[in-house]
């Protein structure tokens, strides 16, 4: 029996995760992550700043999918001080959401490939097809990374014109590209190999460990918070959850291919209805510092997973807010999940869970 | 320029000292091999530069453009670069075994590729059971990355250590078995005679699952992705390479490419007619095939997967053994009966 | 709902029979007054949430485990315990879950100010 020390610093460890596995041989006996190297005390942070100070500091939580982690706190704050969202403004901002999720999920594609000793060719292509994404976000919102473009009621200024052809033009062409990425590593019999049946997590045990997003639904229940309890506009938008029973690495890297499918769909079905009229938000000065609602709690589906904030509103600035982080209560599965695998699946099921650092630790 | 010229080269320096006899011979044999350590040089390094911009150019980048035409001076910054670090051996390290593996595998390597022959004149060494002295060899290699690894005290290297046993276990006798065969059809271990067995037809056509088998296992043998669980950089880091610092890294990369042109140029030698072809001069045809192999090797380590090691053996043993046992039948039925 | 600390274990192997399958997170607000802990329930077939308060007084700052439960309170309670200082009875901790967190202040608490500088552990 080796203790052998994985990180801080390692190359499958997607920032700074430090995994402490005790190896039997070629299995792992137990594995504990240990966290807090990028711990930073957002939660304390956002109870010293006013409502709308705040968006850039949750932007950093989860640097991979910023604009949908910022858009849980601004409805948040929206929630408790009462302000309705534009109806414009509803559509844009799932349109923006379903283009993030886009980029997200091809991050993630390109590191899970990495993770499973490919030597970079996936991870060049998806970072090429998100760049095209990104592109048309920084369209948007005016920034390529951290975008900070959600205002009260709306964005901080609408689509611009044009936006509509460039990005059926983009969706078009990532049709064809997740196509061509599962051809190619799903006709991998090394690739499915290394993918099925290994991690494998329960029906019972996703929802007795709370994990959430594709992998509870790589797990075979069918919760999507669109679905369930839907927000903005996703109720008139046709979608199905993606749900996948195995439970296996390779039904949580299915469950994500398939909604990057669905995200395209979502996306074009979403700029399609969309309604003319006026999309841009309260700006910051204009804010009235009052809340209605004290206690305030909003749920959504990042690419991660669900997002749940519980917001104790003050009149100027929050009294407390809590995060709950979907990459935390994944990253929190990993050490049930990697129990009895071998040494070199402990980074394939790491790769499966997609966490982010910056939300593990906040 | 033709193998006289080649040859003239070789005999100059005792020729112009008017040495003879076994004085000769050793000069000859010293700037024989002088030659092949310049050739050996020269294809390592432009096998670093093939496999950086095919890599590059797979993966939707240029590669290194900036220093020289093409970027072709870029390995050699980046050698004198790390030639430039710090050389630090880990407190835990076996000082001696931990540095000397890794030139010992290098010469291993050279002398490896000193055995072969490059041209029909071109043969230092014409041993009788030559091919087998090459495989004995080879076979050291994963033993002496396991004293390595284990010499390092890193725990990722020991693991890799452990990984290397068995990665020998699993492909070592498929190999075997395919030489045998290779030896049966050639009726002969030597090198040039196997060369020359293959003047009407490449052993590749004659024993197609063979090549196959043997291809496998030497990618498994020079540590190339698939099979490259030694070094897994994912998850080993760099595996017994972990603790090594950075002039022996450079020694070790030189390892890595000296590995692959021997590879290559085993399954050149064997199984696609080593030297025969026609209009060119045998010794250009010989390292043509071995770049086109080195090229075919180097386009799979960029598209493919890592193998678990585990798999790896499962592989060996039920896929590999049993059709190397099966090409083994077949061709004494079809051409040795 | 609000729940005494001493019924907290009960109501929670009730609402759990009641469908409630999934945890959605465990909170604590700092009311100055009292500390309140909350835990988030979720129903995933109806997807219906449910709220549960605890009242806790700050000198006497505990709540039971309901890890047996929820194995998925596990870094929620220890997040309690590290940034509260609200004691989980009825669990075995290792260590913290931060790395390098001392343990002995708890920062969320309203008394701590922000920016405030604390040493880490070795």
């Amino acid at each position: 029996m080796t203790t052998i020390n994985i990180g801080p610093i390692h190359p499958s460890t997607h920032g700074v995760l430090r995994l402490v596995a005790e190896i039997d041989g070629d299995t792992v006996v137990r594995v504990e992550p240990h966290i807090g190297f990028l711990h930073r005390g957002v939660e304390k942070l956002v109870e010293t700043r006013m409502y709308m100070q705040s968006p850039p500091y949750m932007e950093k939580l989860d640097y991979v999918a910023p604009m949908a982690y910022d858009e849980v706190y601004v409805a948040a704050v929206e929630k408790a001080l009462g302000v309705d969202v534009k109806e414009r403004a509803m559509y844009v901002r799932v349109v923006l959401l379903e283009l993030q999720r886009i980029a997200s999920h091809l991050l993630w594609l390109g590191t899970m490939a990495n993770d499973l000793g490919q030597l970079f060719t996936v991870f060049m292509w998806a970072f090429r097809d998100r760049d095209m994404v990104l592109r048309l976000l920084e369209e948007a919102a005016g920034a390529r990374m951290f975008y900070v473009n959600m205002r009260l009621g709306g964005l901080i200024r609408d689509l611009p014109e044009g936006f509509q052809e460039k990005a059926d033009e983009v969706l078009d062409y990532l049709d064809k590209r997740v196509k061509e990425y599962e051809d190619y590593l799903e006709k991998n019999p090394i690739f499915m190999q290394r993918m099925r049946g290994v991690g494998i997590l329960s029906r019972e045990d996703a929802l007795n460990l709370g994990v959430t997003g594709p992998v509870l639904r790589g797990s075979g229940v069918k919760y999507d918070v669109r679905k369930n309890s839907p927000y903005y506009v996703y109720d008139k938008l046709y979608f199905e959850p993606q749900v996948r029973n195995e439970g296996d690495c390779f039904a949580r890297y299915k469950v994500r291919m398939l909604e990057l499918r669905s995200s395209i769909r979502l996306a074009r079905m979403a700029m399609e209805k969309m309604p003319a009229g006026d999309a841009v938000g309260m700006q910051i000065r204009l804010i009235l510092p009052e809340a209605k609602n004290r206690i305030v709690t909003v749920n959504r589906e990042l690419p991660r997973g669900e997002c749940f904030m519980y917001l104790v509103a003050d009149p100027q600035k929050p009294y407390r807010l809590s995060i709950r982080d979907p990459s935390f209560i994944n990253l929190a599965a990993f050490g049930e999940l990697a129990k009895g695998a071998r040494t070199a699946d402990l980074f394939a099921i790491l790769g499966s869970l997609d966490m982010v650092m910056g939300g593990v630790d906040r | 320029m033709s193998i006289g010229d080649l040859l003239s080269i070789i005999t100059f320096v005792s020729d112009s000292l008017g040495l003879s006899g076994t004085l000769a011979n050793i000069v000859n044999t010293v700037v024989y091999a002088v030659l092949i350590a310049i050739l050996i040089v020269v294809f390592d390094y432009l096998f670093g530069w093939l496999e950086r911009k095919t890599i590059a150019k797979i993966q939707a980048r240029h590669g290194p453009t900036y220093v020289g035409t093409y970027g072709i001076l870029q390995n050699l910054a980046d050698f004198v670069k790390l030639l430039a670090k710090e050389h630090v051996v880990p407190k835990n390290a076996d000082k001696y075994l931990f540095l000397g593996t890794i030139p010992m595998m290098l010469s291993i390597s050279i002398f490896l590729i000193l055995l072969l022959p490059f041209a029909p004149t071109l043969i230092e060494s014409n041993i009788g059971l030559g091919m087998l002295v090459v495989f004995v060899l080879l076979s050291f290699m994963p033993l002496v990355i396991f004293v390595n690894g284990f010499a390092s005290g890193n725990k990722f290297a020991g693991i890799s250590a452990q990984r290397s046993v068995i990665m020998l276990a699993s492909y070592e006798i498929p190999l075997l078995l395919v030489l045998a065969a290779v030896g049966a059809l050639a009726g002969s271990y030597n090198i040039a005679s196997i060369i020359s067995a293959q003047n009407n037809y490449w052993f590749a056509v004659m024993m197609p699952i063979g090549f196959v088998i043997f291809f496998i296992a030497m990618l498994a043998e020079v540590e190339r992705p698939p099979f490259d669980m030694r070094e897994a950089d994912n998850e080993l880091i760099a595996g017994w390479l972990t603790d090594v610092s950075a002039p022996y890294y450079t020694l070790a990369l030189f390892l890595d490419y000296s590995r692959m042109f021997l590879g290559s140029l085993l399954i050149v030698i064997l199984f696609l007619g080593g030297w025969n072809g026609p209009l060119l001069p045998p010794i250009v045809w010989l390292l043509l095939k071995c770049f086109i192999v080195a090229f075919f090797i180097i386009v799979i380590r960029a598209t493919t997967v890592r193998m678990r090691i585990d798999k790896l053996l499962r592989f060996g043993w039920i896929w590999l053994m049993p059709l190397a046992l099966l090409n083994l039948i077949i061709t004494y039925l079809i051409f040795i009966r | 709902m609000k729940v005494e600390r001493q019924d907290l274990t009960a109501q929670i192997e009730g609402i759990k029979k009641g469908g409630y399958d999934y945890l959605v997170k465990i909170t604590a607000v700092d009311y100055e007054k009292y500390l309140e802990v909350v835990y988030i329930l979720r129903n995933t077939e109806g997807s219906q949430d449910t709220t549960i308060e605890v009242e806790l007084d700050p000198g006497d700052a505990w709540v039971p485990s309901i890890m047996g439960f929820y194995k998925g309170a596990d870094w929620y309670e220890r997040e309690l315990y590290e940034m509260f200082g609200i004691e989980i009875k009825g669990r075995h901790v290792e260590r913290l879950l931060l790395e390098k967190w001392n343990g002995k202040i708890a920062p969320l608490r309203k008394n701590f100010v922000w920016n405030t500088p604390y040493e880490t552990s070795d």
